[in-house]
């Protein structure tokens, strides 16, 4: 994939061994590379807290004809573009994202707790969670 | 019959017993020796059912009650009846009692009009066909209750699909029973079997110049009987139990054993129509005296247990049909060929004995 | 006609598990349908910042219970490769075999609980029948007849042993393979609801993110074991269909169980000719990734699986994340049900093969 052309046009974005980690533009860049690359699937979205930096938001694009993997990464704080408009299947990992990591997608309308119960308290996956919901400590 | 009745109240008149007694109990003791056959008969269905359903899916059966398990079926009637009777909030409770009690009472009845050997018909009318017809079609109205008075989605979703299902196919036997009809020229049960004997043993049943009715009549009593590829309305997958899914205890064990007595009665009712009711296939019974009797009620379980037999192959092996493609199929294949059959049976009777014979 | 809501699940006959489907419905034709997920959700992704590597290894199992070895498999490949652990050909021949006939036992239960779905019972009880000789293999070999744990870093636990057994069933399969294309795919009935229904054509699905045998009925050729190093060397081709509809689906996964028995076979053959068992096992106490990310991913029976360990040095890892198939077929449901009757729908959501604790996680 060809990163002067993503240069050009997003002039924010870097690129590092195996990944372009970018700052604005999520939905802009992904759309570009789907349109103009031919990844044309989402394999998934990889939340990582790490912590002072923001969490980490990794999209994994695999393109059918060429048979390879883009790795697109961003930093976020506790809200994101929702790309649920370019791929379906980014609802289900933004709605999985938000239950563990309680990022806001804007755009995607459909965020709600997934496996956590409603009213729990905090983000699991988030490095500052702590579990003090006294439901867990119903056999003591 | 008759000669029963007059056996009973000589027996009765010798103990010096009013005739009144005689003729109020005269019509009970039937009822009472129906309840008691037919619940036995439909416990021997289930694990009937259950074993061959064991056998042809490679599995043994249940084998743990009794030897070959034939106390299991037993042991789970006790079981429902020791049972919570739960009645859910929200419901309906007089229909909601009512509806099991309606499923099980038309079969005991319907049972009282089969001919099960020559002297041996409970209720002889010159109609009883039609009576039979009738009250056959009764369940659909406690399965519309059950359904509606359970306050639950599965369940009206369950009774709408039989009401449905009930309707298309219930015009497809009346033809195919029509063309019985017309072939025998009488609506009572014991003369149509009496004409079946015409031609002596297997050959003069109607199944034989009705193949297509006898056919029509098979799949049609299986999609009333809510059975497998029919099973609809309580199709387990789709509406988890379907109407009866509110249903514990004692309730559903009507439920229950009132599909299975339905069942029997209705291979009962085939087996009187095509197969010649309880006369023997060989043109000629094998005993004679009052051991002929017990021969007749014989050969009418081995047609009718034949035919459930039957139904149950059909359920090892199909899959359920879709709701749309079963109403279409009653519709526009059934429907148009039990019409088709009723028209070649009047030709049949024509060229063979013209329909006044 | 007014609309009814109808909670399909969490206890339900047909949702394969604990899937609740929030459907509305008018008569019985479904004009919305809302997965509801997370009833068997376990926290596979906090556990495994609080265990260690090989306190992890026993777990990932039950994400996908029927096909435990593939994430056993994917767990033990992330870590290998990020510790630059070389797997020795019989090693590598060995967990072959034993992810294939995985797939047979996954894609064989599959088979039996769609016909269950569709209102047959038979089925269920044959697919069960060749099902069982499966797992008396691995209970034979590892001890266990689902939850093996029998891939560790850098080997396998045993060597295997026994191989007739496995070539006695490869025998067998194909004449029952043929007994159910007689009762199955012959039957009329089985054709009439599944043929055309809950077509899923290529854009929408890779647009959902279906990979796996979905994707491949509906005639897009994306099969990741040919590009796995795993399977360097065996012959084989992904089975593509063209139609897209359940009938496909189905069809797709009796073929691909003929397709993978091939594999076996020639891991059979390659195992059979003896050799030790060479292992380059490390000591599983004191294995500490270097910093980095890792991501490793194989064709799971469901679909795409993928493992991602971030590690920061420590003996667990600082996040690890898991992709599974079945998750995004649920999510996928929302589109695909509209529009269609009940009964369709439990045949369309059964035909996508979804097990929940894969999507739970």
């Amino acid at each position: 994939m060809n990163i002067s052309e993503l240069k050009n046009m997003f002039a924010d974005c870097e690129l590092t061994t195996d990944k372009i980690i970018i700052k604005s533009n999520l939905k802009k860049t992904i759309e570009f590379v789907k349109e103009n690359y031919g990844f044309d699937i989402l394999k998934e979205i990889i939340a990582t807290d790490n912590q002072d930096k923001g969490i980490e938001l990794t999209y994994r694009l695999y393109s059918t004809d060429d048979e390879e993997d883009a790795l697109i990464s961003i930093f976020v704080k506790d809200e994101a573009e929702s790309i649920v408009d370019i791929f379906d299947s980014a609802c289900a990992d933004e709605k999985e994202i938000y239950d563990m990591f309680g990022i806001k997608f804007i755009g995607n309308d459909e965020l709600k707790r997934l496996y956590m119960p409603e009213d729990w308290e905090g983000h699991p996956l988030k490095k500052d969670y702590q579990d003090s919901d006294q439901r867990l400590n119903w056999n003591e | 019959m008759n000669y029963l009745y007059f056996l009973y109240i000589e027996f009765l008149a010798k103990h010096h017993i009013p005739q009144l007694f005689g003729d109020i109990t005269f019509y009970i003791i039937p009822v009472c020796i129906i309840f008691a056959v037919l619940l036995v008969v439909i416990l021997a269905l289930v694990l009937f059912e259950r074993k061959l359903l064991g056998w042809f899916t490679q599995r043994k059966g249940p084998n743990r009650v009794g030897i070959w398990g034939i106390l299991q079926t037993i042991a789970d009637a006790f079981k429902l009846l020791c049972k919570e009777n739960i009645t859910p909030t929200g419901v309906n409770r007089f229909l909601f009692n009512l509806a099991p009690i309606l499923m099980f009472v038309p079969v005991l009845v319907v049972l009282g009009l089969i001919p099960y050997s020559s002297e041996f018909t409970f209720m002889n009318f010159q109609t009883n066909l039609l009576i039979y017809m009738v009250l056959a079609a009764f369940p659909v109205l406690s399965i519309l209750l059950a359904g509606w008075a359970s306050n639950n989605k599965y369940s009206l979703l369950g009774a709408m699909r039989n009401v449905a299902q009930v309707l298309a196919y219930e015009l497809p036997i009346a033809f195919t029973v029509l063309s019985v009809i017309v072939l025998a020229s009488s609506m009572n049960l014991t003369q149509i079997i009496l004409t079946q004997s015409s031609k002596g043993g297997l050959l003069g049943w109607y199944f034989i110049p009705c193949i297509i009715g006898f056919m029509i009549m098979f799949i049609c009593t299986l999609a009333e009987l809510n059975r497998c590829p029919f099973d609809l309305p309580e199709a387990e997958s789709e509406l988890i139990c379907g109407y009866n899914t509110e249903y514990s205890g004692m309730r559903f064990a009507l439920f229950y054993l009132g599909e299975y007595a339905m069942l029997f009665a209705s291979s009962l009712f085939i087996a009187v129509l095509f197969l010649g009711g309880y006369l023997s296939p060989f043109g000629k019974y094998l005993t004679s005296g009052w051991l002929l009797y017990f021969e007749q009620v014989f050969w009418l379980l081995l047609k009718s247990l034949l035919i459930i037999f039957l139904a149950i192959w059909v359920r090892a092996t199909l899959p359920r049909f879709a709701p749309y493609d079963l109403l279409k199929f009653s519709w526009t294949v059934l429907l148009p060929i039990s019409i088709l059959n009723l028209f070649l049976m009047v030709i049949y009777k024509f060229i063979t004995g013209g329909v006044y014979a | 006609m007014s609309k009814l809501k109808l909670n399909l699940g969490p206890q339900h006959p047909s949702t394969h598990g604990v899937l609740r489907l929030i459907l509305e419905l008018e008569g019985e034709r479904i004009i919305s349908c809302e997965p509801d997920v997370g009833y068997l959700h376990r926290g596979m992704e906090k556990m495994a910042e609080k265990l260690s590597y090989i306190q992890y290894l026993p777990t990932v199992d039950r994400i996908d219970y029927l096909a435990g070895f593939f994430y056993s498999e994917l767990l033990c490949r992330t870590v290998e490769c990020a510790l630059g652990i070389k797997l020795s050909d019989r090693v590598k021949a060995i967990r072959v075999m034993m992810l294939e006939l995985n797939r047979i036992a996954s894609h064989l239960l599959w088979v039996g609980a769609f016909l269950m779905d569709l209102g047959a019972v038979s089925p269920f009880f044959y697919a069960f029948r060749e099902r069982e000789q499966i797992l008396q293999y691995f209970e034979k070999v590892t001890g266990q007849r689902m939850m093996n744990n029998y891939f560790i870093f850098g080997g396998v636990r045993r060597d295997v042993f026994d191989l007739e057994d496995i070539e006695k069933f490869l025998d067998i399969l194909p004449d029952k393979i043929k007994d159910y294309n007689k009762i199955i795919t012959e039957n009329p009935i089985f054709r009439k609801r599944t043929k055309g229904k809950g077509i899923l054509s290529i854009p929408t699905a890779l647009n959902g993110g279906i990979t796996g045998v979905n994707l491949r009925a509906s005639g897009m050729s994306l099969d990741f074991r040919l590009r796995d190093n795993l399977y360097s060397g065996f012959d084989f081709r992904p089975v593509v269909l063209e139609e897209g509809d359940s009938f496909a689906r189905y069809k797709a996964r009796v073929l691909e169980i003929e397709e993978s028995a091939k594999i076996v076979r020639q891991a059979v053959d390659y195992l059979k000719r003896g050799g030790d068992l060479e292992q380059n096992l490390i000591n599983p106490l004191t294995i500490k990734l270097p910093q980095g990310e890792f991501e490793s991913e194989i064709e799971a029976p469901r679909g795409l699986a993928c493992c991602y360990i971030k590690s920061t040095g420590e003996k667990t890892a600082y996040r690890l994340k898991w992709r599974t198939g079945s998750y995004y077929s649920v999510n996928l449901l929302r589109k695909l049900l509209v529009g269609e009757y009940l009964n369709d729908a439990i045949a369309i959501a059964g035909s996508l093969d979804i097990i929940l604790p894969e999507v739970d996680k």
